[in-house]
């Protein structure tokens, strides 16, 4: 095995920063001779120390954003959500409840159609900025990111279609009593979900790279803090329709995610909005380059 | 000495800082010179995982030069840091002397 290769046990931007030193240190102890066993293993150790060393900042750095984790498990419980909603579309609500249901679906549904006429817009406002990067050339740069997000995108669809014809072809109490249906199902969220998840990374690692008008900024900036806003009410709405449908105990989720809303979500859209007039005033009307993702070094907020 | 990271006085960070205290040197520079005053051999993944550490903390840092064979010197914090850990270093060696009897005083 050449040295070389030993270093691709080492994350890509320590091979980047450290990578040639490391290797002038290993020509240099073996004085043109063979790696040993010992010289390998010590640093295949080393890249392994290094990589755990990294996931545990990245932890750590989740940790410190809780608003970050909370977005994301929002978005754990809309993938959820989104799996079994063709199976409660299908339950009819009790007589004496009918109103109330009436009533959440079309406040779930006007919630939906907000959020995402707020996703659309954000990534309207971004297109002509997206197909100049793409002009540019910036096509390689997220190449990755949009491969595996389409990939997850793919493995979800198949899972859900699949799920949907296994459902039709049974009874309900045989999607019931069945765990091949259950574990299809948890399989099926859990694809969604990380399929919206790498759309998610796949979007900052765009959003990185354009270069925007101040003020288009200042609105992406008010847009982004809007729909973790919007997302909320929309479980929260979702969770009113399921307690009109099937159980009361739903109410109890609806104040679990207000409450969530009200301490965290809200709270990001008058910041936004200040953010956004600083960053104007700040440009005086320069063309930029996504302050927000260089301020906060590639942790964009979806 | 917890607050700078350096713990045992043989940890690979507290003899880089040991290494760099008397000037500048590169990473096969500092292997040699850390086993002949240490006796202590230090593999290359052992030696920059060290090296990230302190230059991540800013105790140590990285000359221009050669990139391949590139220096690294000791900066303010990382003298203050090591000046630290030897001064709690030499009171536990008093107390153990003094406690074995071998102190002369």
């Amino acid at each position: 095995m050449k040295a070389a290769r030993l270093l691709r046990w080492y994350p890509r931007a320590w091979r980047e920063r450290y990578g040639e030193e490391l290797l002038a240190l290993i020509q240099d102890t073996l004085d043109e001779g063979r790696p040993t066993w010992r010289l390998r293993l010590g640093v295949v150790r080393g890249g392994l120390r290094e990589r755990a060393h990294q996931a545990r900042q990245a932890v750590g750095a989740a940790i410190k954003r809780p608003s970050g984790l909370d977005l994301w498990a929002k978005m754990l419980a809309a993938g959820t959500i989104v799996a079994i909603l063709p199976q409660n579309l299908s339950e009819s609500p009790p007589p004496a409840r009918g109103w109330q249901a009436v009533a959440a679906f079309d406040a779930l549904l006007a919630a939906v159609a907000l959020t995402g006429a707020v996703v659309v817009a954000s990534g309207l406002a971004a297109l002509p900025a997206l197909v100049r990067f793409l002009q540019a050339g910036g096509w390689p740069k997220i190449r990755r990111r949009v491969v595996w997000a389409a990939g997850a995108t793919v493995v979800a669809g198949g899972a859900l279609a699949g799920l949907v014809l296994a459902a039709g072809s049974r009874s309900p109490a045989q999607v019931n009593a069945s765990y091949a249906y259950l574990a299809g199902f948890l399989a099926t969220g859990l694809a969604i979900t990380a399929a919206i998840g790498l759309w998610a990374i796949a979007a900052a690692a765009m959003a990185r790279h354009l270069t925007l008008d101040p003020r288009l900024r200042a609105v992406q900036l008010v847009l982004v803090a809007v729909t973790p806003a919007a997302v909320t009410v929309v479980l929260a709405t979702l969770n009113l329709w399921w307690s009109a449908t099937q159980s009361p105990v739903w109410l109890v989720a609806v104040l679990v995610f207000l409450g969530s809303a009200s301490v965290d979500a809200w709270r990001r859209i008058p910041r936004a909005v200040r953010r956004g007039r600083r960053l104007r005033a700040a440009a005086g009307g320069a063309t930029i380059v996504n302050p927000s993702a260089q301020r906060t070094h590639g942790r964009h907020r979806a | 000495m917890a607050s700078s990271g350096l713990r045992r006085a043989n940890d690979p960070p507290l003899l880089i800082l040991v290494s760099l205290a008397d000037g500048p040197k590169h990473g096969h520079a500092l292997a040699k010179d850390i086993e002949d005053f240490a006796g202590v051999k230090l593999g290359p993944g052992a030696l920059y995982g060290a090296i990230t550490r302190l230059v991540e903390r800013g105790l140590i840092e990285p000359l221009g030069g050669d990139d391949r064979r590139r220096p690294y010197q000791i900066t303010p914090p990382g003298s203050v840091a090591l000046a630290g850990a030897l001064a709690e270093m030499r009171r536990i060696t008093r107390a153990g002397v003094s406690r074995l009897g071998l102190d002369p005083a």
